[in-house]
């Protein structure tokens, strides 16, 4: 694995026990000046995740530049950007996805919950139990909708017996808004549901084993407008228990299910907002030429 | 507002600035045909104006559903959103600037009919004076709109003062005259009312124009919107001159 970790900063380096950690990100404030080129404001008060300087490069193509971000909990960030500008990238930084790419380094330092996600003691599994993905493609596995939403409760040692595992699976399912539909055929293949419904078990089996953050990268892409708004509808409720980065093509859509905003520019963070401001008063005049569709 | 990689959306945002700069036209042109009517005596222009007072509504009508296709078609963000939806303000104003149009034209009806003019006559400049001024205001207004002059809309908004200014000494003036000889009341009322078109079109001109900052998003530029006339312009009034 080529993955490495560096950081011009130390202090981000040092690993701190979860409770100061919370104590310590009480005290940053929106308005904390941190050394960054994105307009904007990148931090939140009690972030859930912190990237600071982070860099890819594969191999040598340098594909993110020095993003540093704040990551809200309970909350929905969007990341828009034309193809190519590194939005998956930076998606994948945030649950080590890249360390599967052998030509892929990642540079400076992403926190979750004041933990280094790149530390040496870091298990990868485990980190992405915490912060689970949802894909562009509904990939359920090939197996039954019950099996599907219990693997990862079971070789995570989340359920003690059956009927804990019956209970997770069918909270999950809950969650998802998906029980009603797939109840009375839990044996059956999960690939026997539509694209909408396969794409909520996947968000159900991602919930299954109790992340911290959800990552759906182009979520609705392969899906109709109703299975899309059905999705959108599940974001905004599960925010309340977690919290959400979603990468977009579909700005109507991060106009819809985000409160922040994030516009990526050739691998810069080029402005972060409210989303509300992005769509009505974007600062950086990239991010108004792209939401305008004056692009090219 | 160019741009756009769908060049059509070009054309639309384009379609719809010269729609409701076309528009401004005619209501300017409305309003100086019923002025001229007013001063000739024309009763025939005057009618005219009255009948073809629909078109400036019409054409309002016509921005209006424009401005909620291209809504509904593009899903206009930012800039473009803010400048489709200060068109449709606009659209609202130079409505109302073909309105007074339509006023001033049966104002002159009726001040004709009543054959009680001869006092009034002199007014007659004092109208001409004001339509100038509330004209050449909309017509700048609507050109800095057009350039998205910030600066320029400023200065066609200072010029309200002007017209406000204009407005209240004719006020005074009139006032005398219904003291002078009390017949003249009715008259007095309707010239009144004519006055007050002509200094509403300029409120309507400084609306247009404090659209344009609001447009190129320059904050440092306060345009205010027409002050509501004073409640001394009561007491003023009954002061003579």
């Amino acid at each position: 694995m080529a993955t490495q970790m560096a950081t011009t900063d130390e202090n981000l380096r040092t690993r701190v026990p979860r409770a100061s950690v919370s104590a310590a990100a009480d005290q940053s404030q929106p308005g904390d000046k941190i050394e960054t080129h994105t307009v904007g404001q990148v931090t939140v008060a009690n972030p859930v995740m912190m990237a600071r300087r982070v860099n890819v490069f594969y191999g040598d193509k340098h594909a993110i530049r020095d993003v540093s971000i704040d990551i809200a909990r309970n909350a929905v960030i969007a990341f828009i950007g034309p193809s190519g500008c590194g939005k998956s990238t930076f998606l994948r930084c945030l649950n080590r996805m890249n360390d599967t790419i052998p030509i892929a380094r990642v540079t400076g330092s992403i926190t979750l919950d004041g933990e280094d996600i790149y530390g040496t003691e870091q298990d990868p599994v485990q980190l992405r139990a915490r912060v689970g993905m949802v894909f562009q493609k509904p990939n359920p596995f090939p197996k039954s909708i019950y099996e599907n939403i219990a693997y990862g409760p079971r070789i995570h040692g989340l359920a003690a017996n059956r009927a804990d595992l019956d209970e997770v699976v069918q909270t999950s399912l809950h969650k998802a808004g998906l029980w009603d539909e797939v109840k009375d055929r839990l044996d059956n293949p999960g690939t026997s549901l539509s694209g909408g419904q396969q794409q909520r078990l996947c968000i159900a089996r991602a919930i299954a084993v109790d992340p911290e953050v959800i990552l759906m990268d182009e979520p609705c892409s392969a899906l109709d407008p109703i299975a899309t708004a059905r999705i959108e509808d599940l974001i905004d409720e599960l925010r309340q228990g977690y919290a959400i980065v979603i990468v977009t093509h579909n700005m109507q859509q991060a106009a819809r299910v985000s409160q922040r905003t994030a516009y990526f520019h050739l691998g810069d963070l080029i402005e972060v907002g409210a989303t509300d401001q992005i769509f009505t008063n974007p600062r950086h005049k990239l991010t108004e030429d792209y939401i305008t569709g004056r692009f090219g | 507002m160019e741009g756009h990689i769908v060049r059509t959306y070009d054309g639309d945002i384009l379609n719809l600035r010269m729609r409701v700069l076309g528009m401004g036209g005619l209501a300017i042109d409305q309003v100086q045909r019923a002025v001229q009517a007013l001063v000739r005596g024309d009763d025939d222009g005057a009618r005219e104006i009255v009948a073809r007072s629909a078109e400036v509504t019409a054409y309002g009508r016509t921005i209006d559903d424009e401005i909620v296709g291209l809504i509904a078609r593009r899903q206009p963000v930012a800039s473009d959103l803010r400048a489709i939806l200060t068109v449709g303000r606009v659209a609202t104003d130079v409505e109302r600037i073909g309105n007074a149009a339509r006023k001033i034209a049966r104002l002159a009806l009726e001040l004709h009919r009543s054959g009680e003019i001869a006092p009034f006559r002199q007014f007659y400049n004092d109208v001409r004076k004001m339509s100038r001024v509330a004209l050449s205001m909309v017509r700048d207004a609507l050109d800095c709109l057009d350039r998205v002059d910030v600066e320029g809309a400023a200065a066609v908004a200072r010029r309200d003062a002007d017209l406000d200014a204009e407005f209240h000494l004719a006020l005074r003036e009139l006032v005398t005259y219904v003291m002078e000889d009390p017949r003249y009341l009715q008259s007095t009322i309707q010239t009144v009312f004519l006055l007050k078109a002509l200094e509403r079109v300029g409120d309507h001109a400084r609306n247009i124009a404090a659209a344009v900052p609001r447009l190129a998003r320059r904050d440092d530029v306060a345009v205010d919107p027409p002050a509501v006339v004073p409640a001394q312009t009561a007491s003023d009034a009954r002061a003579p001159g």
